[in-house]
């Protein structure tokens, strides 16, 4: 580094040369903790794992689906900090749940998040006079604050020069140059993290006299926190001024009777200047168009032709769709096909272990539940994991890249017809892999009720579980006809998925207009300049998804899939399944192989029938009859709750037919010649295949995505909403196919 | 040419026109955070395209590119440069 210009002499900078702050604290201290700030898109993160490299973790602020990153960072002279990564923010007021925690972290209200003491604030150096803004309001609230200046490498490769002194010396805080993308200025960076850095002495409000006599008044009227910076208790009052009063950390930091003179101080403002809300942010600009031009600094960009060229084909009319389109459609074959493999060779793990378990441990109930519940439960979860990391690779890719502002761009017109923004895309075609990943995927959308309406409209894209499901029923039961110049098989599986999407559509219109009514909500959004990802973020962000998979939606399946095993397991014993157990020990002994796995199934088949699952398929068939299903699909209904596919299976088990893999063809079979025990006649007709299908496609049957939902949403109200919503949809719909087909005469 | 007859909406910009913020009018929060997303009475705007399906579009300002939907421009009013 060796900055000849960290001269002495300037107030309120002890850039100077004082040696870095070796411990004063004890060693029980606690660390000193530093946060990283900025807009989205000025590289933030890609600093913090810069800095901190493997040793972060990730959480979440309490009561909301923020992500709290922090990591633990070296110093240069051997201690430790605690590095913290605050969401990308636009404002100190904030427009959505990521810049409420950033205002409340920064004006000393977060619970559990105390104050930083020094904050990072990282800026985009082409985008200079835009991410100003921010920094100025962090700055005035009186915290120190290093500006660390990012990209500057592609700043000068634009030719554009900042005189890093000159800024440093306007804004009264140290200025950096950095790429945190190429590593570049990082121990400059460091170095003066680890020393004591003064609050800056500039100030850059500008405000009306109007709007600053109220505030100096309100002010005044705030208890002293000892969180708060003296200076920053203007911001404070700023910030009751525009919230809009709801139970926030924001609205309990103040008195009640100066809660109750809100309303009136904020009349008599809009009565004097109807625009005073907006009277800061006016001002604040003249002051970065006053910085920027005494430290030389050109306040707009020169034109990026690079960046135009590759914007005119992909944002083109024609060829923008084209490539969106391929992408898309490489993308979504990506998740299907690199992730096969691994899924593969999960499933066989899985099974595998369950084997070796099995010859571990003595027979018994304790066996069966660790075999048959916990490791088969928690293994067709496991199986979702390559999906989710291909996915968020390719999220990560697209989203650091700059591309997918451009296909937020592209499809917003579409999305907006049902209400939703551009970003609702990539959940949405995501979840006809899985709506796992889909629904964590809807993270980038920034509008509350548009996130909701996305997740909750997820789960009805026709995932990579349903195909089994629609392979069986429509090798079972639909014939192998050429209708035109495709297959009516390929028909009705193209339909399936239409079918889905038409309902995704419906309720998103619904929702859209009912319980997620509000007002209309901004759209505008940055499109970033493009650039490389970097590896380790992309890295970084797949091990942090796929993690948070693993740990969240892992418990509340665990005990999911115990619930579903007992069900499916007791009773146990019974006269008949005695009876048949000594047969098939007789088959045994006898040598009888065949016999023997015949009269296996049986035992499993009787078993399941007199289990809990058995019976409560029997009690609900008067439920599902009138959807043209008896009590066995009724047992399939119920323990595919744990995997849709697991019907599959289920089937099988019901009708005796053994837990081979290869048996879809004889199931099929059996499916077809299925007898009515009642009136001798086939049990399941075209008809119902179809009429069950339809029910697949809309029910909500799937627990790893109920636990999703809830962890996404953060409320079970929402999960709950969604089980409910989507199967009573379910059954509408096939009692509609199912007795509408019977009076066409299909039955 | 009078003032008035120079002033027009955002969103009836041709790709390619510029004009400089005059006003924004609409909802307090919405005036609010399109301002500070650097969109000031005084800033000189480019409208460099529309989106393939005719909406949104894209703005160039200061050192960014913003993308807004037509029915958000329509509040912002500029004045021909």
């Amino acid at each position: 580094m060796s900055r000849t210009s960290e001269e002495a002499g300037r107030p309120a900078l002890t850039l100077a040369d004082p040696p870095p702050v070796v411990t004063t604290e004890g060693p029980s201290a606690r660390p000193r903790r530093i946060a990283i700030l900025g807009n989205p898109n000025a590289g933030k993160s890609t600093l913090f794992n810069q800095l901190t490299g493997l040793r972060q973790k990730v959480g979440n602020y309490p009561g909301v689906t923020v992500e709290k990153k922090t990591g633990t960072c070296e110093m240069p002279s051997g201690r430790r900090v605690e590095v913290i990564d605050l969401p990308g923010t636009y404002s100190l007021h904030p427009h959505s749940p990521d810049e409420v925690i950033v205002r409340d972290v920064l004006l000393g209200l977060q619970p559990g998040t105390p104050p930083p003491d020094l904050i990072v604030f990282v800026v985009d150096a082409t985008h200079l006079s835009r991410h100003l803004y921010l920094a100025l309001q962090v700055i005035d609230i009186g915290r120190p604050v290093i500006l660390a200046l990012n990209m500057m490498d592609a700043a000068e490769a634009q030719g554009l020069k900042i005189d890093e002194r000159a800024l440093e010396q306007q804004l009264g805080v140290p200025v950096v140059g950095i790429s945190a993308a190429r590593g570049t200025g990082l121990g400059h960076l460091r170095r003066l993290m680890d020393r004591d850095v003064e609050p800056s002495t500039q100030k850059f409000r500008r405000w009306p006299p109007h709007l600053e006599r109220v505030l100096h008044h309100l002010e005044s009227r705030l208890p002293r926190h000892p969180d708060l910076p003296e200076r920053g208790r203007l911001d404070l009052a700023l910030a009751l001024l525009l919230d809009d009063g709801e139970d926030d950390a924001l609205a309990r930091s103040a008195p009640p009777e100066v809660l109750d003179d809100l309303g009136i101080v904020r009349r008599r403002l809009d009565a004097v200047s109807p625009g005073w809300r907006a009277d800061e942010v006016e001002g604040r600009y003249e002051a970065i168009h006053g910085v920027l031009e005494r430290a030389a600094i050109p306040a707009e960009a020169r034109r990026d032709p690079v960046r135009e060229r590759v914007d005119r084909v992909l944002t083109h009319r024609v060829w923008g769709v084209v490539i969106f389109v391929l992408l898309m459609g490489a993308v979504f074959q990506s998740v299907f096909s690199w992730a096969a493999p691994a899924m593969d060779a999960i499933d066989a793990l899985v099974k595998n272990f369950g084997v070796l378990v099995e010859g571990l441990m003595p027979a018994g109930p304790v066996r069966s539940l660790i075999v048959d519940g916990i490791i088969a439960g928690v293994g067709t979860t496991l199986i979702f994991l390559p999906q989710i990391a291909v996915l968020f690779f390719f999220i990560c890719v697209l989203e650091d890249s700059g591309y997918m502002a451009r296909a937020a761009f592209i499809m917003d017109r579409l999305m907006g017809k049902v209400g939703l923004s551009g970003r609702a895309f990539i959940p949405l075609l995501s979840s006809f892999a899985c709506a796992i990943p889909g629904i964590m995927a809807t993270r980038t959308i920034d509008n509350r009720r548009d996130r909701i309406t996305t997740i909750m409209i997820a789960p009805f894209m026709s995932c990579s579980a349903r195909l089994p499901v629609y392979a069986l029923l429509i090798g079972a039961f639909i014939p192998n006809k050429w209708i035109g110049f495709v297959t009516l098989p390929a028909l009705t599986l193209f339909s399936m998925y239409l079918l889905g999407i038409g309902a995704a559509i419906a309720v998103a219109w619904v929702l859209k207009r009912s319980v997620l009514k509000g007002g209309r909500p901004l759209y505008v959004m940055e499109l970033p300049p493009y650039r490389m990802p970097s590896p380790r973020s992309v890295a970084l962000a797949v091990r942090d998804r796929s993690l948070l998979f693993l740990r969240k939606a892992g418990t509340v399946i665990l005990a999911v899939s115990m619930v579903l095993w007992f069900l499916a397991s007791y009773p146990r014993g019974g006269r008949e399944v005695h009876a048949l157990q000594a047969r098939v020990t007789a088959a045994e002994q006898a040598g009888d192989t065949a016999a023997r796995d015949a009269l296996s199934s049986q035992v499993a088949g009787v078993s399941l029938r007199n289990s809990f699952a058995g019976r409560i398929g029997r009690f609900i068939e008067p439920a599902i009859e009138p959807l043209g299903f008896d009590w066995r699909i009724g047992i399939g209904l119920i323990t595919s709750f744990a995997a849709r596919e697991v019907m599959v299976s289920t089937m099988a088990t019901v009708f005796n037919l053994g837990s081979g893999d290869d048996d879809i063809v004889s199931l099929r079979q059996t499916l077809r010649d299925a007898v009515d025990p009642d009136t001798g006649l086939h049990a399941y007709s075209p008809l119902i295949g179809v009429s069950l299908m339809v029910f697949f496609v809309l029910a909500c049957q799937c627990m790893s995505t109920v636990a999703v939902v809830k962890r996404e949403t953060n409320s079970w109200r929402w999960a709950l909403f969604m089980v409910v919503m989507m199967n009573v949809l379910a059954w509408l719909a096939s009692f509609a196919v199912f007795q509408g087909g019977r009076l066409m005469g299909f039955a | 040419m009078s003032r008035v007859a120079t002033e027009r909406s955002l969103d009836r910009l041709e790709p390619g026109e510029r004009g400089v913020i005059l006003r924004l009018d609409g909802d307090h929060g919405a005036v609010r955070r399109l301002m500070e997303l650097g969109l000031v009475p005084g800033t000189r705007v480019e409208v460099l395209r529309r989106a393939p399906l005719g909406d949104p579009i894209e703005l160039r300002l200061r050192d960014v590119h913003l993308s807004l939907r037509r029915s958000e421009a329509a509040f912002i009013h500029v004045e021909d440069v």
